[in-house]
């Protein structure tokens, strides 16, 4: 809570209520602060205004049935949710996924990634006042979400992932389709980079603001894009490499000074980053099931589920009960748009999830926003809040 | 499945059981009932077993061999169903042999089996479905058709048969010959020609045979009523207790969206009342449930709202107040719960300052028999007869009302039967309100004032069986339209009158009715289970 005013100094303060619903604000979010001036004295962030009980409702479903639920945590990019959730499952029934499906994982992935920083950059330059970028980013993120619909069928919220690979194969020319697109949204990039980076009023309002120290980063809990802008190289794809992350030569890029600038600039490199492992990927794919041969995990093909007893209970119970993983818990980690994205979960033996907590990497930045924000103008808290990227269906669950 | 501990036996002397001997099942030490069935002493050890044939209510045939084990010293496998305890037995549950001779007997039972489970009742609750799941879940090896039998033999009145799931494990004939001891249903032919079927000429009508829907490990033979309406992973089960007759079998009330669809033993319920089974009369109570409901308050042949019913009958109990009280007739119910009736008793004795209270219940029937069913048609009769210490007859009332001893009646349930010049009598009284479920007696359509109660299955209480078994009821679905427990009306009219019966749920009075009754003090109001839906329950295969 606020600090009651003491002295005359801070009666002279103005309370002012930025959200839940602002027009500055992308995602319903409450900042409370206390001016003087125009400096910000004080501030409160309340969060919670987009809590739909994820967890709960993971509770009452199949193991399967939750990727859906996973789509809409952080929904710019659903696919690294996706990947996420299905790793911690494949953790704790300990399957090994085939290694197209673990590429096609990858590419997906990487897409999202692109996808999610490509969004934070247009909302980053829009809330300024800079609303041209902000379409001219938008356009590259469409020519993504095609990609990913081709593959998924839906743009936004695509279920693609399964417990034990994806659900179905790349569709036929995506490969040749990915890399003739993968040259524009470098463009766009590169547009943005030229209008945005050097531009003077952009960086008035974004260098040396909301800075953040390693030692005072990590003791938030951040991961993610915010704590490498502010010089620490963690990211799970190179600290703890999964799926084929460690056959790809990339680079993490890190900042030096942990301010506004730092963070917008990790992951303008991180796009390009991701590109690189794309057209990695790509090359070094092979062709080969998407899918485990296991009958206890993968439903089984509609023809033999039509025709044999033994597919049709195989697919029955699959669905009915629910897929059983062993008793036990797992927490599985993923490298997401905001950073480590993890699932903790508890199984009893039976068809769903006793707990399924997420860690949600912007709830930890959000625990820092106060501290960013203190101090500094009350126009810099709409950089600094986007900065964080806080994206409300993941850090409210 | 929750607790099972609710329920105690009245008779808590239990026989001294057998000789414990030290046995070792996958090289873990038991001390097991020696000559007791290894299988069942498995299962309750919560060990991991296929079965099919074998039932704890039915003698032990052995024909499905789902159940082999290994025994040291043996060369071959074992049904664990046919073997006795011994001393220093090492059972081998777990070996790949074992487990490779549970697959392959799966295997064999598949290969037959028809592509039914999106049209079969039993999918969901199927033991075939689970041990597949659990024990073998491998593609099927088979390229040629499957042998054709009779897909829809209806065998009688209540069940139909289909032949092609049925997988010969002779349960549904063992229960025909040994419990219900009508052999009805036989297997002719042989090999994979043989169909289980009625004998020659005869139905499968007796009033037990639906218990073989139940122990039916498939969907062979299935209820003609519960066919094709509901998938059973979508219901919900809650426990309570039949109301068909005075024997209250423990039951589970099977429904969905506040209708019933079925009513099944309790599987692990008290096995002193029913063991595993119930009857087919009392499996088709659960539609008299809904049918024919009195929905509205009705004063005076009008429908009209609770507030003006309960106004009008406080305003007639006020008169009646002022005359002789000794005028004033309250009649408990043998189908309402002890809660009801302890509080219809209160009303009469303590506020009222009634001198005695009538008892409203069917005659005795003669449709009992000697297994389940009892000739006494009322659920609670001996818990309404302990409500008060001079409780009056139907004839009784009949005759009270015949000399106009009475001026105001009060009737709780529906089971007064009273003939129709008495009826002709209470319709002249200051006062003559009935509680009752059903709009379809002379007694609810010739009262002054008929106030809607809930049914058995939409309220939370207990009830009394013959052998002063006092059980729980719970709640499964809503009550119909605007009906209200019998205890909160009487709560209701009560407080209007200005009298202070201030009971606040059925468990205040519960309470309050133990402190006060010799027959309720060992009862037990039990733990507080709300429905567990099928799907969460796990299999009940």
């Amino acid at each position: 809570m606020m600090e009651t005013p003491k002295d005359q100094e801070s009666l002279d303060l103005t309370t002012m209520h930025m959200g839940p619903s602002h027009p500055a604000m992308h995602g319903t979010i409450h900042i409370k602060v206390q001016l003087a001036g125009e400096r910000i004295e004080n501030a409160e962030v309340n969060i919670g205004y987009l809590h739909r009980g994820f967890e709960k409702e993971a509770e009452a479903h199949c193991w399967q049935q939750i990727f859906p639920y996973t789509d809409r945590l952080n929904y710019v990019s659903p696919m690294l949710n996706n990947v996420g959730y299905a790793m911690a499952v494949e953790k704790l029934c300990g399957v090994t996924v085939p290694e197209r499906a673990q590429y096609i994982r990858v590419i997906v992935g990487e897409i999202a990634r692109i996808a999610d920083h490509l969004t934070y950059m247009a909302a980053q330059t829009m809330e300024m006042g800079a609303f041209t970028p902000y379409f001219y980013v938008m356009k590259g993120r469409d020519w993504l979400w095609d990609l990913l619909e081709e593959v998924s069928g839906a743009r936004l919220t695509h279920s693609y992932v399964r417990i034990g690979g994806v659900a179905w194969d790349l569709s036929e020319g995506f490969k040749e389709k990915t890399i003739e697109i993968l040259p524009r949204i470098d463009q766009v990039v590169v547009e943005l980079d030229k209008l945005m980076t050097r531009n003077r009023i952009f960086l008035d309002r974004m260098q040396d603001i909301a800075v953040i120290s390693a030692e005072e980063a990590i003791s938030y809990g951040w991961t993610g894009p915010c704590l490498r802008g502010s010089g620490v190289d963690y990211d799970v794809r190179k600290a703890h490499p999964y799926l084929v992350y460690d056959r790809m030569d990339f680079e993490i890029p890190i900042g030096t000074d942990g301010d506004n600038m730092d963070r917008y600039m990790v992951r303008m490199e991180e796009m390009r980053q991701s590109m690189r492992i794309i057209r990695q990927a790509l090359d070094q794919i092979e062709p080969g099931p998407v899918m485990i041969e296991d009958r206890l995990v993968v439903i089984p093909q509609k023809a033999a589920t039509y025709n044999t007893i033994e597919d049709m209970i195989n697919h029955f119970k699959l669905v009915i009960d629910g897929i059983r993983p062993p008793r036990g818990e797992v927490y599985s980690y993923t490298e997401a748009g905001n950073g480590e994205l993890g699932f903790y979960l508890v199984s009893d033996g039976t068809g769903r999830p006793v707990k399924c907590r997420v860690r949600p990497p912007c709830f930890m930045g959000m625990a820092a926003l106060k501290q960013l924000i203190e101090g500094h103008m009350v126009a810099d808290v709409i950089p600094t809040f986007d900065t964080i990227n806080m994206i409300g269906g993941e850090c409210d669950r | 499945m929750a607790n099972e501990t609710e329920e105690k036996k009245t008779d808590k002397t239990e026989p001294p059981g057998p000789e414990l001997v030290e046995i070792s099942i996958d090289g873990r030490k038991y001390q097991a009932p020696k000559g007791e069935n290894l299988l069942q002493f498995m299962l309750e050890q919560g060990l991991e077993i296929s079965y099919f044939c074998y039932h704890p209510g039915l003698s032990v045939v052995a024909v499905c061999r789902q159940c082999l084990v290994g025994l040291a010293k043996m060369n071959k496998l074992v049904p664990a169903c046919q073997t006795p305890i011994g001393p220093g037995m090492e059972v081998d549950n777990s070996s790949d042999k074992v487990l490779a001779a549970r697959r392959q007997l799966l295997e064999f039972t598949l290969v037959n089996h028809p592509v039914d489970c999106p049209i079969c009742d039993k999918a969901g609750e199927c033991i075939l479905q689970r041990h597949y799941m659990d024990w073998d879940h491998a593609p099927s090896k088979i390229d040629h058709s499957k042998v054709r039998k009779p897909k829809h033999v209806d065998l009688g009145p209540r069940i139909v048969l289909d032949d092609e799931r049925c997988i010969l494990c002779t349960r549904c004939v063992r229960f025909m010959a040994e419990v219900a001891k009508d052999p009805q249903l036989v297997v002719s032919k042989r090999g994979s020609k043989a169909v289980l079927t009625v004998a020659p000429g005869r139905k499968l009508d007796h009033p037990y045979s639906l218990n073989v829907v139940d122990i039916c490990p498939v969907g062979a033979l299935t209820d003609k009523d519960f066919r094709f309406k509901m998938r059973v992973w979508e219901l919900s089960s809650t426990r309570s207790v039949c109301n068909g007759c005075a024997t209250g079998c423990p039951c589970e009330v099977h429904h969905r969206r506040d209708r019933i669809y079925r009513l099944v033993p309790r599987r692990y319920g008290n096995h002193d009342i029913n063991d595993n089974w119930m009857c087919d009369f009392g499996r088709y109570t659960y539609k008299a449930v809904a049918a024919d409901r009195l929905s509205l308050p009705r004063v005076q042949g009008k429908e009209t709202g609770w507030d003006e019913a309960i106004g009008f009958v406080a305003d007639r109990l006020k008169v009646a107040l002022e005359g002789d009280r000794a005028r004033i007739g309250v009649v408990l119910g043998a189908d309402a719960t002890n809660e009801d009736n302890f509080a219809a008793s209160r009303l009469a004795f303590d506020f009222l300052g009634a001198p005695r209270v009538y008892l409203g219940a069917e005659p005795e029937g003669d449709a009992g028999d000697d297994f389940l069913r009892d000739n006494d048609p009322n659920p609670n009769r001996a818990g309404a007869a302990a409500c008060g210490a001079d409780i009056g007859t139907a004839a009784e009332l009949a005759d009270d009302l015949a000399e106009g001893k009475l001026a105001a009646l009060y009737v709780v349930g529906e089971r007064l039967h009273l003939p129709a010049e008495a009826l002709a009598k209470a319709q002249a009284l200051d006062l003559f309100a009935v509680q009752a479920t059903h709009d379809r007696s002379p007694l609810v359509q010739s009262a002054q004032v008929a106030l809607p109660a809930a049914a058995w299955a939409e309220v939370d209480g207990t009830i009394t069986n013959r052998e002063n078994r006092t059980q729980r009821l719970r709640a499964a679905v809503a009550p119909v339209d605007f009906a209200r427990p019998h205890w909160q009306i009487l709560v209701q009219v009560a407080r209007r009158a200005g009298l202070t019966l201030d009971f606040v749920s059925p468990r205040a009075i519960f309470e309050a009715m133990q402190q006060e009754i010799e027959l309720f003090k060992d009862a037990e109001w039990g733990a507080e289970l709300p429905p567990q839906l099928l799907r969460y329950a796990g299999s009940r295969g």
